[in-house]
Formats: structure tokens, sequence, C-alpha cells
């Protein structure tokens, strides 16, 4: 609770300041928006290393599970095709997480590329701006006996939904953005 | 001319280090220089992005600048594609970006548009379907809209449909005296039907998938293969798809280019549509 109040805090700080009742995005308001997008990815990545690690207790798993799933609109999907199964087969995000954390190997690594793409905002028909934010992930799977039995590397392209709402303040009226993951393309890269 | 790809991504690795996410210790080079989305796709087009993959404003002096955009647009090709000659990339390229008469792509236009792939069940058989999107605006923004649909499964509804000889297939010249009593003749045989439309005619396959999406016949499985078509260049159209190889030259590149005028514009928009 005390951390979401710090981030919302930030968010006023970085954001509110650029928010003076004009919904196109100025560049400097555009690259603010970039960072809080990226903030959020940032959070994801982290939280997945955290989901595929098989020394994370199961309580805290789900205890992260639960703020991953915070960082979504409701309803998002996971959208994942393979080398070997170029179709897309579609993940509730819960779902998505429960099976990262009950993979069969004895030890898993998931780091993620220093690099990332990050989209132009377009507007959808009810006004809200929509972004893609693309980072790559490395997947290694152990076994205690065979070593490393498998690895990946994927090209995960997530949604980015960016809202202008307003709320009051010691009798002031904020306007800020709203920045919430939606759903995310996971498409295996070539070696 | 394979000098400049290299030069760009010596530039991208030199320069790119903010805004870091992961901790994999490798030569990422392959991945900056690959055209990731389709923005990306349009902004290298335009020379809208620096070599770090930052955005470029119409504020800034290099935005859309004839240097930058050359470098980019030497990238944007699928180089392994037997479809496209290194002649016609670059006077392609020299049309493109000449200081004169600059040519752009606009996200917002008209004339380009998607293919989907995707698998449907269609009375619990799997068949494969094209799906056509377009970009329409509504209120405050913008969305893709479903424009055509495109399934051999639906050809055998449409048999006989533009075949210039009837045979003995016809409504006479005479039948409106007679109150068409002789559509009991034309509604003998469903296998026949299609002798009896207009010349013009064209199938609307959309129309049949309504029906039978609606009715529960036509079930969506999956999506797969997405190609982008454009026909915003004069005198050009292309096609975009994505490249998944461990290579510089790789992500959404331009697969297939043709030069082309107005007239044939028409023909491949109406041979990939399936439309009039």
């Amino acid at each position: 609770m005390k951390r979401t109040m710090v981030i919302v805090g930030l968010i006023f700080l970085s954001v509110g300041l650029f928010a003076q009742g004009n919904d196109d995005l100025s560049p400097q308001r555009k690259q603010a928006i970039d960072s809080l997008a990226l903030e959020k990815v940032r959070d994801l990545s982290k939280y997945i290393s955290i989901i595929g690690n098989k020394d994370t207790p199961w309580s805290e798993a789900q205890r992260v599970i639960e703020r991953a799933v915070e960082l979504f609109m409701p309803g998002s999907e996971m959208g994942v095709s393979s080398l070997s199964r170029p179709e897309v087969h579609y993940y509730k995000l819960r779902e998505y997480f429960d099976r990262l954390m009950q993979l069969n190997y004895d030890r898993v690594v998931i780091d993620w590329y220093k690099i990332q793409y990050v989209s132009d905002l377009e507007r959808q028909p009810d006004g809200t701006y929509v972004g893609v934010i693309t980072v790559f992930q490395r997947f290694q799977g152990y076994d205690k006996e065979k070593g490393l039995v498998y690895e990946d590397t994927t090209k995960k392209d997530i949604t980015v939904y960016v809202k202008r709402k307003e709320t009051q303040i010691g009798g002031r009226l904020i306007g800020f953005w709203d920045v919430l993951l939606g759903d995310i393309r996971v498409k295996e890269t070539s070696k | 001319m394979k000098k400049i790809p290299v030069i760009l991504i010596l530039l991208i690795s030199s320069f790119y280090s903010s805004g870091q996410i992961g901790s994999v210790q490798s030569d990422e080079s392959i991945l900056y220089a690959q055209t990731k989305q389709i923005n990306q796709f349009f902004r290298r087009f335009n020379g809208e992005e620096d070599v770090t993959g930052k955005r470029i404003y119409d504020t800034d002096d290099s935005f859309h600048s004839t240097k930058l955009r050359n470098k980019y647009l030497n990238i944007l090709f699928d180089l392994s594609s037997p479809l496209i000659t290194k002649d016609a990339r670059e006077v392609f390229i020299l049309e493109v970006n000449s200081k004169k008469n600059p040519v752009f792509l606009d996200f917002h236009a008209n004339n380009w548009f998607a293919e989907v792939s995707a698998d449907f069940t269609y009375n619990r058989k799997p068949i494969h379907m094209i799906l056509y999107f377009k970009l329409e605006k509504e209120r405050l923004g913008y969305k893709w809209v479903l424009s055509n649909v495109h399934t051999s499964a639906f050809n055998k509804y449409f048999k006989h449909v533009g075949d210039s000889i009837s045979g003995e297939n016809f409504l006479h010249p005479m039948s409106h005296e007679l109150d068409f009593m002789t559509l009991r003749k034309m509604f003998a045989s469903p296998d026949n039907i299609g002798y009896y439309l207009e010349k013009d005619y064209y199938p609307d396959q959309l129309a049949l998938f309504l029906k039978e999406y609606q009715e529960g016949t036509l079930k969506f499985v999956s999506s797969n293969n997405v190609k982008f078509h454009f026909f915003q260049i004069p005198n050009w159209y292309f096609e975009v798809s994505y490249f998944n190889r461990y290579q510089n030259n790789s992500g959404w590149l331009i697969s297939n280019m043709v030069r082309v005028n107005d007239q044939e514009k028409k023909e491949i928009i109406r041979n990939y549509t399936h439309e009039k």
C-alpha cells in the first residue's frame, strides 16, 4: 500500500506537471509517459524473473503474481507462439504466471536483454492512448543431472494503455496520466 | 551498399545505453538492427528516429533528413529476396528520398492494409482464412476494421459466378410477360444458381463469413502470419513481412516490391482483397 502511494506520488510529480487540460501529447509529455510505461515493464520483468525462479517460496510467488496482475488492464492475455508452433496460443495472464511458476525444471534462469523499443502512442476511439513496448527475454531451464535442457529467446510486444485522469488533492483538481499494461504477444526468436 | 547497415549497427551499439531493462551480457547488435515493430518501420522509412531508436520530432534538425533516411531505407528490404533486384531497390530509394519531392509513409492515411492468416473450424473441420484489415477513424482515434475475408472453403457457394456462357441456364428475355414463372427452372438445381447472376456480381465472402460465424458453424481458432500491403508511394506497391531470423537484416522488412501505375495498383488491391 505504502509502495503504491509512493508510485502514485511519483506519477503526479513526473507527469502531473505536464498535464494542462490538453489531450495532445507534446514530445516532453510523451517522454514522461514512456518513462512511466517502461517502469511498469521493468516491474513486470522483475516479477516474471521472481515467479519463474525455483528458489522463490510458493507464498512469495503468489504474492508477486498478485502484484504482476495489478500492472495490467483486466482481461489482458498472453498470445504465445514458438518456432515450431507458429499459431498463437492464448493464455489469461494469471494462467500464464501459474504455468511459469510450475515449470518442470530444477532451475530456471530468466534474463532480459538491455534493448527495448517504445512505439508512438496512438489514440483509440475512446481517446485512450495505446502504445507497444518491445523487450527481449532469454529463458533457460536446467535439469539437476543433464544441465541446460531448454533455452529460448522470446520477443515480447507489450501493450501499454495511457489514459488521462483527474483527482482532487487538497481541493485542487490535478490531472495525471494513468498507465496500465495490456495484452502481450510472445514470439520465440530464431537462434 | 553492404557497408551501410554495418556502420549503422556500430553506431547503434556504441550510442545506446540509457533506460536499460535487462542483464543478458551478449552481442545485441542484431536486435538493435532488427526492425522490431511496424511503428519502427514507419519511423525508419520516414527518418523519424535516431540510431538509438529514439523518436525524432519535427522540431529536431534531423527530422526527415535525407542522410538518415538513406541509411535506414537500405536496411528496410529483405536482402535475400529474389523478388527485389538491387536496381529496383536503388531506384525506389532515389525516388522516395528525393531532395525535391521526398515521399513519406503516413500511418493514418488510406492505401495500406493488413493481411492476417488465421485458422478457423468450419462445420468442425479446420480451414484456413485470410482476414483483411484497414485503419478507420472513429471519434477521438482510430481502429482496425475488418474489410474483407477470403477462404477457398467458400468457393463452392460461388460456382459458375462470372461464367461468360450460361448454356441452358438462363431466364429468357420474355420471362417478365409470364410473371417470371420461369423461376421454377432457375431454382431447379442449386449447383447452377451462379449462372443466373449478373455478370458483374463479385462474390461477397464477408457476408457469408458473418452468416456462418453468427450461426456458429465457423469458429475462430488462432491467427498466424501478418503482412502489410502499401500503396502510398506513387508508382510503387510493396509488401512488408516479418522475418524471424538471427541476422541484422530481420524483423519487418519489404518482402516484395513492384513498380506499378495507378490502374495496376487497383488490380493488385483487387487481387489481394478479392474485391471488385
